[in-house]
């Protein structure tokens, strides 16, 4: 279609000047006109001049046709819908229509767009060149047809990365419309220090933080390791909106078992409180502990309410006990190996006097204690690590029942080291206690103590690779220091040895043991055959040689029984913490009971997961000596236990346990507030719009159709003009008019 | 507070040590003895090593009937360059006058000694503060350990509650009423008294006590016995004493 159009060049004022002028001219020619002819002949010729005059006015307009072509445009626009965990929580504290919670933010977002005669999804894709992404941790483009089936279930929303990434292409796209409730838990938190947005976005808020009802525990400080028997504190930061004038209780529990649960009275909304936990391990190991609150009724989110965490418990120090049946040298020096140690502590009972020993003053006079037998041995007994019998029988002091404790005690994970000496083994009368069972050397009643020998120690082979005998890192050297310590004057003669022979009285391990090691239950054991190896230090110091190789035995043998981890056959490597669906490598270390180590054991390792379900898993060898490793892939979240256990030629070597994390990095159900404050402010700096979800309508769809249009129109309009001035029918006008004014004053005599 | 009840239980124990029937010992080794603890007197040139060569039986003979120390009753002799000399970490010495300078080997083993576990007890037979042997002792003393002292031992020191609760020391003479020592980290390697303790402890060959003391008589005789009695279990236990399980207990004895 044309138009005519008036696109003239030439301003208005010289127009109507040049109108005024012809007008002027017009009365001047009417009055001439008038007085030569008649009244109509003047008219009309004056007429005629007129339309000459209008034609040219006309021209100085500029008129043209226009002929206008409309091009009707589908912008792009993005849409991206948040899919993350957090939109599957209740979209408002308002219970649904069946008395659960109400519809989640990811339906309302969905029926928002899907519902309806002409959903807006449709409307869109139709006005809009639509491109429809999902997003979490991840950006993944979606059909329209694919929103009924997506499911908000992404670990974590990497919200303002993957805006910043979206809108990088400015050109192919007109805006944004963003599905959200605004929870981002990427790198990035805040729009500080982020690079402008360049396209216009349009922020549906989802969800409802007025009334956002929650509580949960924002925060647990717990420290990483703790010492057994010491208590450890945690703190618990709990944090609740919309609970005020509620009490809710705080579980700590170990495990499944509740350790303590603390009440927790809500008095302020928001409300925040630290609430201080302790605990004493008793045990050593990772402990799994875990805080939890309740689901309280009208909660919104229940994921929130609870915190797993471990703690290694770890020994402060190693309490060793003492018997010692006399003051002796012997004790005089494994007392200063043992005080020169601070990770040990040591408590010593020296029977200084024998029931046969009088003495000429009252008993206050004397600095003697009391024996405490049934304190120790019933009561105390279990806080010891490591209990000494050096040369010490029980026969003079306490019924050998006593000693059955013992071996309670070293079957349930205690250790026994027995020192020779003219008390101990079958001299002490051992063989017919129950102790009998439990030393790494049998005992049957005849052997004796040896004092007139010279007892020199030799290294048997399981002596060359045990850490205990290990007083120097290199084997040559260590069996050198070994070959130069002084001779003993006395040991213990036994019947033979149950345990690993360390060392023995006669060279290349012929002789009879000087040095035994064994396990009883879950303890460990050691017999050293003779009350005379204080001579290893003294006489060491008086050879110009060092003292140091009986100091570190002694401290070697402490920390081998109290089953130090580096005195383990079997070591679990630390596992670092994965994601669920990680490939991680279980790896450990095997020795056997020379502590060599070796490829010939049988792994086995099993896998806890978070509820305890177990895997099995059967380690390989790898091609270092003594190192295997299987291969396991978590599928859940959650503090998973590994315990692994060696055997060889149906032995058992050792077992271990360990334990570490599956968890993505994203806290996305820790706090599930909605956050609109965010989006308003993506919404203003993008200069496009914040608009909660409840607010979603026809007029708001026109809206922002209508932003869009001044940003970017969606038609395009196509004109061609036809100048009428441009042409020989102006001037055939003009001049056809002028020929008859020419004609008419010919004719009426004027010309 | 589990330690503290423990030694509260400990403290009000009505079952000791002693009390146990002896009985039950019926069975310990006395027929073949194993020796525990020699006594090593140092013999050293010039002066006087020896002022009372039958005092170590008579204290032997003690210890033995009053702790379940077995010992040696005829004492060991040695000097500085013997091969032996760590064999016997007890060392005493005594004398009445001058002696000779150390040689510095014999200061060299004599620090090693003393500083690797070794126990060193001194006895003045003459009772001359600054004068024969103790000025002899002192300077010998400074060679071997430089930069350290002769300090008076507090009352409370482990060598005086090892066994007895010595309220004094003893002697033959009363020269000073405390020891000295010189300290070591935790530990008193070195003892010296100023009161001629083996004076006190001799008998001749008739058994008949060799020396008066003066002026406490036969209880300062016992104070000299039960002083030397302590400073070998003292040596044999070191600071024993002082464990957080003793204390409670025997500061209550010290109060009664």
């Amino acid at each position: 279609m044309q138009d005519l159009h008036l696109i003239g060049s030439l301003p208005g004022w010289m127009i109507a000047a040049a109108g005024l002028a012809a007008l002027a001219l017009l009365i001047l020619q009417f009055v001439n006109l008038k007085r030569r002819l008649k009244l109509g002949q003047s008219i009309f010729l004056t007429l005629l001049r007129a339309c000459v005059y209008s034609v040219l006015v006309f021209f100085l307009l500029g008129p043209a046709l226009i002929d206008k072509r409309v091009t009707k445009l589908r912008r792009p626009l993005t849409v991206l819908i948040d899919s993350s965990q957090s939109m599957a929580f209740p979209a408002t504290n308002k219970p649904g229509s069946d008395g659960k919670s109400g519809p989640s933010r990811f339906d309302l977002v969905r029926a928002k767009l899907t519902e309806g005669q002409d959903a807006a999804i449709q409307k869109l894709s139709r006005d809009y060149d639509l491109r429809l992404f999902r997003f979490g941790a991840s950006l993944e483009p979606i059909a329209a047809t694919g929103l009924a089936q997506l499911k908000a279930q992404d670990q974590g929303s990497r919200l303002l990365e993957i805006l910043e990434s979206v809108s990088k292409d400015a050109a192919a796209q007109t805006g944004i419309v963003l599905f959200t409730d605004g929870i981002t838990n990427g790198e990035r938190k805040s729009l500080e220090h982020s690079p402008a947005l360049r396209v216009p976005v349009f922020a549906i808020g989802a969800g409802e933080s007025e009334s956002f009802a929650d509580v949960r525990i924002a925060e647990l400080r717990a420290p990483e390791f703790a010492f057994r028997g010491r208590e450890f504190k945690l703190d618990v930061i709990v944090q609740a909106s919309a609970f005020k004038g509620k009490t809710v209780p705080l579980n700590f529990y170990r495990g499944k078992n509740l350790i303590t649960s603390k009440m927790v009275a809500v008095d302020a909304d928001p409300f925040e409180q630290k609430v201080t936990l302790s605990f004493t391990p008793k045990e050593l190991g990772t402990h799994s502990f875990s805080v939890e609150i309740p689901a309280q009724a009208g909660e919104q989110i229940a994921q929130n309410n609870q915190k797993e965490f471990k703690v290694d418990a770890q020994r402060d120090k190693i309490r060793v006990l003492t018997l010692s049946g006399s003051p002796a040298w012997n004790y005089r020096f494994l007392r200063m190996a043992i005080k020169q140690d601070p990770l040990i502590e040591l408590v010593s009972f020296v029977f200084l006097r024998t029931p046969t020993d009088t003495v000429d003053v009252p008993e206050h006079r004397l600095s003697l204690i009391p024996f405490p037998i049934d304190d120790l041995f019933n009561e105390e007994l279990k806080n010891f690590d490591v209990v000494v019998f050096d040369d010490f029988s029980h026969r003079s002091y306490f019924n050998p029942v006593y000693l059955d404790r013992v071996r309670d005690f070293v079957r349930d994970g205690g250790a026994l080291a027995m020192f020779g000496g003219p008390r101990a083994f079958d001299a002490g009368g051992f063989a017919e206690s129950s102790l009998r069972e439990v030393l790494p050397v049998e005992i049957d009643g005849k052997g004796t103590f040896q004092n007139t020998a010279t007892v020199r120690p030799a290294l048997t082979p399981a002596g060359k690779a045990h850490p205990l005998t290990r007083l120097l890192p290199d084997p040559k050297s260590n069996e050198e220091a070994w070959s130069k310590l002084p001779a003993l004057n006395g040991y213990n003669a036994v019947r033979a040895a149950r345990g690993e022979v360390l060392l023995t009285t006669g060279s290349d391990g012929a002789g009879a043991p000087l040095l035994a090691v064994g396990r009883f239950g879950k303890g460990r054991t050691l017999a050293l055959l003779s009350d005379d190896a204080w001579r290893w230090n003294f006489i060491s110091v008086g050879n110009k040689e060092t003292p140091q190789h009986h100091l570190k035995l002694i401290r070697q043998s402490v920390r081998w029984l109290a089953q130090e981890p580096s005195f383990e056959q079997v070591q679990l490597r630390a596992i670092p913490t994965v994601k669920p669906g990680e490939k991680t490598a279980i790896k450990l270390r095997v020795l056997k009971d020379d502590f060599l180590p070796t490829r010939q054991a049988s792994v086995q390792l099993r896998v806890f997961g978070p509820e305890g379900e177990p895997t099995l898993l059967a380690a390989t060898s790898e091609q270092e000596e003594g190192e295997y490793s299987a291969d396991f892939t978590p599928t859940r979240e959650g503090t998973h236990r590994v315990e692994a256990e060696a055997s060889m030629g149906g032995k058992v070597l050792g077992k271990d346990k360990t334990s570490f994390g599956v968890a993505f990095a994203y806290g996305e159900t820790d706090d599930g507030r909605p956050r609109p404050d965010l989006l308003k402010k993506i919404a203003e700096a993008s200069k496009g719009e914040f608009i909660p979800l409840s607010q979603w309508n026809d007029k708001t769809l026109e809206r922002i159709a209508a932003k869009l249009e001044t940003i970017a129109p969606s038609e395009i309009v196509e004109q061609r003009q036809t100048k009428l001035w441009n042409n020989l029918w102006p001037f055939g006008i003009i001049l056809g008019l002028l020929s008859v004014e020419w004609w008419m004053r010919r004719k009426w005599g004027l010309i | 507070m589990r330690r503290r009840k423990f030694l509260r239980v400990i403290a009000n124990s009505a079952l000791a040590v002693s009390a146990v029937p002896s009985l039950a010992f019926a069975n310990h080794p006395t027929d073949k003895r194993h020796l525990q603890f020699v006594f090593a007197q140092l013999k050293y040139r010039g002066g006087d090593w020896n002022p009372h060569p039958l005092s170590v039986t008579p204290l032997m003979e003690e210890l033995m009937a009053r702790t379940s120390v077995e010992a040696a009753t005829v004492r060991h002799e040695a000097t500085l360059q013997d091969k032996d000399l760590f064999n016997y970490p007890f060392l005493y010495i005594a004398g009445k006058y001058e002696f000779e300078p150390f040689s510095q080997d014999e200061v060299e083993v004599l620090r090693r000694f003393v500083s690797y576990g070794g126990f060193l007890l001194a006895d003045d037979a003459l009772g001359q503060q600054g004068y024969g042997f103790d000025k002899s002792l002192r300077r010998e003393l400074q060679r071997v350990l430089p930069g350290s002292e002769f300090k008076k031992l507090p009352v409370g020191h482990a060598a005086m509650r090892s066994y007895y609760l010595v309220p004094r020391v003893g002697g033959v003479r009363i020269v000073s009423p405390q020891l000295e020592g010189i300290t070591l980290g935790t530990s008193t390697p070195v003892i010296y008294c100023h009161n001629d303790l083996s004076g006190a402890w001799e008998r001749d060959q008739l058994g008949k006590w060799s020396n008066q003391c003066t002026p406490g008589g036969e209880t300062q005789r016992r104070d000299a016995f039960h002083t030397g009695v302590n400073l070998i279990l003292y040596a044999m236990t070191e600071n024993y004493k002082e464990d957080l399980i003793h204390v409670p207990f025997i500061r209550k004895r010290m109060t009664r």
